[in-house]
């Protein structure tokens, strides 16, 4: 009698793996995501709570994100602006340290 | 002519000029629930193992939202759209892989309006896959493994899940009784979940 031998490449048994994984995650009940929640520190019931980082907004920023929004232009300008303002003040005068009276000194604590 | 623009109805400002990604309009339009977007997070995150390094969990995940937005996935109406969902991803998976099989031998893309689960397909693409592949597919597999290093039954049943043994044949195989193997999969659910809910790289 011959034995079956079954050869798996390993993307067939990923493929096996990651489906039978996929129905346990779709069993999983609210009670079990809020306790691995709590593990991680997190609480899904808080607004703006960092499991649901990546599902409001694309994770991964595009350079077209900082570069092409208003609030980048906005804040660019405000800057450039604050510069020029600062440029062009009259600086203020630099005060001199007053020097503190030789007989002043001699009664200094420190010395 | 100031007349005119007064009399038209005008267009309320919106409060901020964000545009809703198909995740937030999903949950707008009360598809899913809260608890559920966390769920299918997991499950975007699981299904992200198994794609090639270009495609990453978030845009499997929109893509599978979007596919339903647009009506070129329809949802049975005795299936539930959690694991509707899934299956959506799982067939994406598939479509992805396939592509990377075919390589750059074809220019096909993965089609938005593609009705076509191309599951099978890629399953027959298995046969006369590269080394390469070969190899991403046995790494991803141990990064899997490692999720539950330490637990050995755990990874029994995750062994005997690769060569495509149903919960009975494991069990048989491992010798051990339906409470132990259920407590097994709640600590594989809870590994799962936690490793789900974080955004690092997988």
């Amino acid at each position: 009698m011959h034995t079956k031998l079954t050869i798996r490449t390993p993307e067939a048994a990923l493929a096996q793996v990651l489906d039978a994984l996929e129905h346990e995650l779709v069993e999983a009940t609210d009670e079990e995501i809020l306790e691995a929640a709590r593990d991680l520190g997190m609480n899904p019931m808080m607004k703006g709570s960092a499991a649901f980082l990546g599902l409001h907004y694309p994770q991964a920023m595009q350079w077209a994100d900082f570069f092409e929004s208003e609030e980048l232009k906005t804040e660019l300008l405000r800057s450039v602006n604050l510069r020029a303002e600062t440029e062009t003040a009259p600086k203020p005068k630099a005060q001199r340290l007053k020097r503190a009276d030789p007989a002043e000194r001699k009664n200094s604590i420190d010395k | 002519m100031n007349a005119v623009t007064d009399a038209m109805p005008q267009i309320p400002q919106l409060k901020d000029n964000r545009i809703l990604i198909p995740s937030e309009t999903a949950l707008a339009l009360n598809l899913i629930g809260r608890m559920d977007l966390l769920r299918l997070k997991a499950i975007a995150r699981l299904h992200a193992r198994g794609l090639p390094p270009d495609i990453t969990w978030d845009d499997l995940l929109q893509e599978a939202f979007t596919r339903v937005l647009v009506g070129s996935r329809r949802k049975p109406p005795d299936v539930a759209m959690v694991p509707f969902l899934a299956g959506v991803m799982r067939s994406l998976r598939a479509q992805h892989w396939q592509r990377l099989c075919r390589g750059a031998a074809s220019p096909a893309t993965v089609r938005i309006d593609h009705p076509r689960d191309l599951s099978a397909e890629a399953a027959l693409c298995d046969a006369a896959s590269d080394p390469e592949q070969s190899l991403i597919a046995q790494e991803r597999l141990d990064a899997i493994y490692g999720l539950f290093a330490g637990d050995s039954v755990v990874l029994r049943i995750i062994a005997g899940l690769a060569e495509g043994r149903s919960a009975a044949q494991i069990r048989a195989a491992m010798k051990i009784s339906k409470t132990d193997y259920a407590s097994a999969r709640k600590r594989m659910r809870r590994a799962l979940l936690r490793e789900g809910l974080t955004c690092t790289q997988n």
